[in-house]
């Protein structure tokens, strides 16, 4: 999701200024890193540009931000495009557990020791996220289960993993033996 | 800080099958500790062990300094009664019995008086958003709901450690969550300790530590506090 | 304290919070507790009613056993015990000797001459339908009524009238008392094998009551069990469980003990109306003696706490679940046999010759129905051995009859128990009826009238005509006289006997007779002696020529068993000697012909008090079926009882349905067809049934030949008799096991059960 195409949902919900759409995005989308208001800007000039947005007028002195900003047809059209057209799946095949555990295969080493050492890390992150969502509102809720899901996932492959290559390796010892 | 369970060494086999292969668990007062592992690796019988409900063959297991397997059936109940809570995957609520009247129940088989019971279930009713529940019977509630109830009865009693298996289980992932949130908040506002046993990393990272068990052998591994 | 009475109160709560099954299951072991409360608490007020009875029947004691009262302030009375339908009669004719003469408890007054006192029951049958027939055997003016005080029940005959003539009988049927209430040592009354009878029948019905109060008890035990597993886990002790399971039982027990109460008032009420073997009583007299009372309510209250205690034995409530100490049924024969054993052991002198004791049989006859209960899950697993191979439906039933006899054959025990019990009593009851048709001997008359003065062969001729005025009725009379032997065959005598031809054929089969004829049974004597017993040694008496021409002729009937040689003579051939002899009876011998009607005897006796109120007039046909009564009370209870079974059967199929749900469901899923699931519960059912039926038809005619035997009752069996009761048993099996299992095991095998659990 560009910076573009979360302004055009939040104007798309009301009409707004330039700094509340700073602010909203920080709020719902920005997770730890806010905008500056120099991508702000410039992401508002292009999409006046392209016609997605318009300036619906300037409203009484004071302020440097005095111009409010309101969606066009063709930014509530390109917003529907976006939910429309489906995500492709992260693929997740090359990745550093996948090449730890492979490593550690290859070395013969124990998959389940790479386990519990990635898992306690994955937990810690873990708790951290759940904490946080404790204490957020919905969108931070929403935004931490994401990665509570993905980490999970991480943890489960493992789990999976691990189990299927440990009696993999105990296989291959005893036609050793 | 002396530990308030203590399981060492655990041992216990079903016939053929072992359980536990020399399984230790530490849970300190307050602190809430989710036991891990995949399925049949001998979870739920460390903590039935650890809770004075399964006896195990070999090893140890002291609460608040105190033997387990010393203790008369009349006294592990009674530490059922006032210092345990349970909250198991399902099953554990008297179906003929009202919510109110569960969550009363360690308290009424305590001797408490039904007032003063009745009065104290009803506030943990509220706590956990079941006030209008309160004479609704087990079948007419939601898993969730269940759940919640369950949770309520065991913190009635105002216990030192709740001990959960699954608590989860049978749950949709949100209403999962709100158990979870509510079991443990609650039981950081009282003090308990909770032992709570899951398969689920995402169950488990309510917990202040982990521990893994694994073919009946368990990692006490260091955990963020 | 508070806790032991919340875990009560617990219990209480959980008994009454079980939802539909447990409600069912309260009002089952209730509705048993309570038929159970009122046979106990009636068997409570035995001894109270027993000592009214026999208090009265003390206070108005006229007998002087072998004691003669000097003529003073005294009354005569002499006794006429008779018989109107199924009632006895109890009639005293009675004269003062003077005003001080004590007067008969419930009479206010002497009666006059030919006036009588009547108690109410005879009064109202002398104003009844047939009250003309009955006034003939008291054909006295009724002035005043007996008193309760002078009735053992509110249902006796009874009445003491005024009769001069009983002054000059003294000593010859009439007797001097100076006051009433004689006691009288060992005088204790005694039925025949009737109380066996009465015992079978209590046996009959309280013992599939207290296995019903069980299996009630048990229904739907398991999901109990799992919920006190629950309640275990939030803190109970072992202890606590049990007294929870207690205060579940108080319910059932307390609610029908109280139902128990209000039924055995409302009998108490009715009671007057009832009469049973000639007793009836006074509501006033029916009272629990109070001691037994309190015992009654602890035994009920103790009944229903042991069989609900009863019911963890072998299982031990944990809290992570219901452990059971031996899934696997390890029956051992031997001790299902002791009571088996036993009860023949006190039966088996009803085989062998003479008496037998009542008490014993009694005892036997409930111990054979006692012995059934525990063979039965023995036999079950044997015919589910035996019959191996066979459809899989059969197979999977086999396996769990095998597996799991007790649970099978729980409800079904009190319907074989019941059955049992019917087939006894009502092949009995059968051979009772059939023995009251007819006589032991069909030759022997069903009635006999025996007077002691001697009468003229004219007399005798007229006094036959006077029965034979009743309609239907057949009599003879003839004088007959003991003969003297000096052989050592005393103790059957000859006879020598006297009468016209038509009398004495009915004695023995004659070629001819003409007046004048006389007849032998035996060899042909010069003369016989008499026999004289008015000593205390028989003695020879009169000796008598013997006509030259004897012809012979056969006894017939009980006379050809029981007599030896007699001398028959027509009136002839009568010796002039003889007639100054007075005989030992001059007997009337009646027979009702098939066209009779019903009140025959009630005529007869009729005729016999008008020719001698005090005269002995015996029937030897019964003149009533006095079963009737039980038989009706056996239909009843046997009825209720299997309905109750029936009931406890229905729950029980229903019950174990839902606990193998899972099982069925899973093998609906793994595609077995839905009528082999069926067909697997129904054999289930059906199967122990059939076993069960078996072992009571065995049962129930050997005790029914036993109870036959006791009461010396020709042994006879017939089909209907024997089968309806099976029939019925068998009817409400299948009945209850389709009715509850069609739509059941519709809603069990489909498979989204599964989903759950
Ligand atoms: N009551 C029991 N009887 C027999 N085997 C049991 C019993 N309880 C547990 N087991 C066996 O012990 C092992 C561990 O079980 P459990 O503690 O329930 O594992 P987990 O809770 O981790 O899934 C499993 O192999 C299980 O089959
Ligand atoms: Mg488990």
């Amino acid at each position: 999701m560009t910076i573009a195409t979360a302004f055009l949902a939040l104007l798309e919900e009301r009409p707004q200024h330039g700094y509340d759409l700073k602010r909203a995005y920080d709020q719902h989308f920005g997770l730890d890193r806010p905008l500056h208001y120099g991508q702000v800007y410039t992401t508002l000039a292009k999409l006046l540009r392209n016609g997605l947005v318009s300036v619906d007028g300037v409203e009484g002195a004071g302020g440097p931000d005095r111009k409010r900003y309101t969606i066009t047809d063709a930014g509530v059209t390109d917003i529907q495009r976006w939910l429309d057209e489906p995500e492709k799946p992260d693929q997740y095949l090359q990745s550093t557990l996948y090449a730890k555990v492979v490593g550690a295969l290859l070395t013969g080493r124990s998959a389940a020791a790479v386990l519990d050492v990635q898992r306690e890390e994955h937990l810690v992150a873990m708790r951290e996220l759940t904490r946080r969502k404790q204490g957020g509102d919905l969108a931070d809720r929403i935004i931490c289960d994401r990665a509570l899901f993905h980490l999970d996932a991480d943890l489960r492959w493992l789990e999976h993993t691990a189990t299927l290559l440990d009696e993999l390796a105990a296989e291959l010892r005893g036609t050793k033996e | 800080m002396s530990a308030l369970i203590a399981a060492e060494g655990l041992h216990k086999a079903y016939g053929p099958t072992v359980a536990l292969g020399g399984a230790d668990l530490i849970v300190h007062a307050g602190e809430i500790v989710s036991v891990m592992g995949p399925s049949g690796s001998g979870k739920s019988t460390l903590l039935h062990c650890a809770a004075g409900l399964t006896v195990p063959d070999a090893g140890r297991v002291a609460y608040a300094g105190r033997e387990l397997s010393r203790m008369s059936d009349v006294e592990r109940s009674a530490l059922r009664r006032r210092e345990f809570g349970f909250v198991f995957q399902f099953g554990q609520l008297v179906p003929e019995l009202t919510a109110l009247q569960n969550v009363a129940l360690p308290l009424r088989l305590d001797g408490v008086s039904r007032r003063t019971a009745e009065r104290r279930a009803t506030g943990w009713l509220d706590r956990l958003g079941l006030a209008d529940k309160a004479r609704a019977r087990p079948g007419e509630l939601s898993g969730g709901q269940q759940q919640r109830v369950a949770v309520a009865r065991a913190l009635v009693a105002d216990p030192k450690v709740i001990f959960t298996d699954e608590p989860t289980g049978a749950l949709d992932s949100i209403a999962g969550e709100r158990v979870m949130e509510m079991l443990t908040s609650a039981a950081r506002e009282t003090g308990a300790a909770v032992v709570l046993v899951t398969h689920d990393a995402r169950v488990a990272a309510y917990a202040d530590r982990s521990i893994v068990v694994r073919d009946g052998r368990s990692s006490e591994r260091a955990g963020v506090r | 304290m508070r806790r032991t009475a919340a875990e009560l109160a617990l219990g209480v709560r959980l008994a009454f919070a079980g939802g539909r099954t447990g409600w069912i299951r309260t009002a089952l072991t209730a509705a048993g507790v309570a038929v159970g409360a009122v046979a106990l608490l009636l068997g409570a007020s035995v001894p109270a009613l027993l000592d009214a009875r026999q208090d009265r029947a003390l206070a108005r004691a006229d007998s002087t056993g072998a004691i003669e009262v000097p003529a003073g302030d005294t009354l005569l009375v002499a006794a006429v015990e008779s018989q109107w339908g199924a009632n006895a009669v109890r009639g005293r004719l009675i004269w003062p000797e003077s005003t001080r003469a004590p007067l008969p408890p419930g009479v206010p007054a002497f009666p006059g001459e030919h006036r009588m006192y009547a108690s109410p029951a005879l009064q109202q049958a002398l104003r009844g339908p047939d009250g003309d027939v009955l006034r003939k055997q008291m054909p006295y003016e009724v002035i005043g009524t007996i008193g309760p005080e002078g009735l053992s029940g509110p249902h006796e005959f009874a009445y003491y009238a005024g009769y001069q003539r009983v002054e000059k009988l003294v000593r010859e049927g009439s007797w001097r008392v100076d006051h009433f209430g004689y006691t009288i040592p060992g005088d204790v009354e005694s039925g025949t094998g009737t109380y066996v009878v009465v015992a079978a029948m209590l046996a009959t019905l309280l013992l599939p009551i207290a296995i019903f109060i069980g299996a009630a008890l048990r229904f739907g035990s398991d999901t109990r069990e799992r919920r006190l597993a629950a309640i275990r886990l939030v803190g109970a002790d072992r202890r606590a469980v049990l007294r929870i399971a207690l205060g579940e039982s108080l319910v059932p027990a307390v609610l029908g003990l109280t139902g128990g109460t209000a039924l055995y008032l409302l009998a108490r009420s009715r009671a007057a109306d009832v009469q049973l073997f000639n007793v009836s009583v006074y509501p006033a007299d029916i009272r629990p003696v109070p001691v037994l009372a309190v015992l009654v309510v602890l035994i009920v209250l103790a009944l229903s706490a042991g069989m609900a205690l009863l019911g963890f034995r072998g299982v031990a409530v944990e809290p992570l679940g219901v452990l059971r100490r031996s899934t696997v049924w390890r029956g051992r024969l031997w001790w299902r046999l002791l009571p088996l054993a036993a009860g023949l052991a006190l039966l088996y002198p009803v085989v062998l010759p003479g008496e037998v004791g009542e008490d014993r049989t009694g005892a036997g006859v409930v111990l054979l129905l006692v012995a059934l209960i525990p063979l039965l899950p023995y036999l079950v697993p044997v015919v589910a051995r035996a019959l191996t191979g066979g459809p899989v439906s059969w197979q999977l039933a086999a396996q769990q009859l095998r597996q799991n006899p007790v649970s099978s054959t729980r409800a079904v025990t009190g319907i074989v128990v019941a059955v049992t019990g019917a087939i006894a009593l009502h092949t009995f009851f059968g051979a009772a009826t059939v023995r009251r048709a007819t006589p032991d001997d069909p030759a022997d008359p069903g009635y006999m009238l025996q007077t002691a003065a001697y009468q003229a062969p004219a007399a005798m001729r007229a006094r036959t005509a006077l029965f034979e005025q009743v309609p239907g009725v057949r009599a003879g009379t003839v004088a007959r006289y003991p003969l003297y032997s000096t052989s050592g065959t005393t103790h059957l005598p000859g006879y020598l006997v006297v009468g016209d031809c038509a009398a004495l054929s009915q004695i023995a089969t004659l070629d001819r007779c003409a007046d004048g004829d006389a007849f032998t049974s035996g060899e042909v004597p010069a003369a016989v002696t008499l026999l004289d017993d008015s000593g205390d040694e028989p003695a020879p008496g009169d000796r008598l020529p013997v006509p030259r021409n004897l012809r012979h002729a056969t006894l017939i009937g009980s006379d050809a068993e029981y007599a030896s040689e007699s001398i028959l003579l027509t009136s002839g051939a009568m010796p002039a000697a003889l007639s100054g002899v007075d005989p030992w009876f001059v007997e009337t011998r009646m027979f009702a012909t098939g066209d009779a009607p019903a009140t025959v005897a009630g005529e007869l006796r009729g005729v016999a008090a008008a020719i001698d109120p005090l005269a002995m007039f015996t029937a030897f046909a019964p003149e009533h079926d006095k079963y009737a009564t039980l038989r009706t009370a056996l239909d009843i209870g046997s009825t209720i009882i299997l309905l109750m079974m029936g009931t406890g059967l229905l729950l029980d199929v229903a019950a174990r349905l839902h606990d193998r749900r899972r099982l069925l469901g899973v093998l609906t899923a793994v595609g077995a067809r839905r009528s082999t699931v069926i067909w697997s519960v129904l054999l289930q059912a059906v199967v122990p049934v059939l076993a069960g039926l078996l072992l009571a038809v065995g049962a129930g005619v050997a005790l029914g030949a036993v109870l036959m035997r006791m009461s010396q009752v020709p042994i006879l069996f017939d089909a209907p008799t024997v089968l309806t009761p099976v029939a019925a048993g068998l009817v409400l099996v299948l009945a209850t096991t389709v009715a509850v299992l069609l739509p059941a095991a519709r809603r069990v095998t489909r498979t989204e059960e599964l989903r759950y659990e």
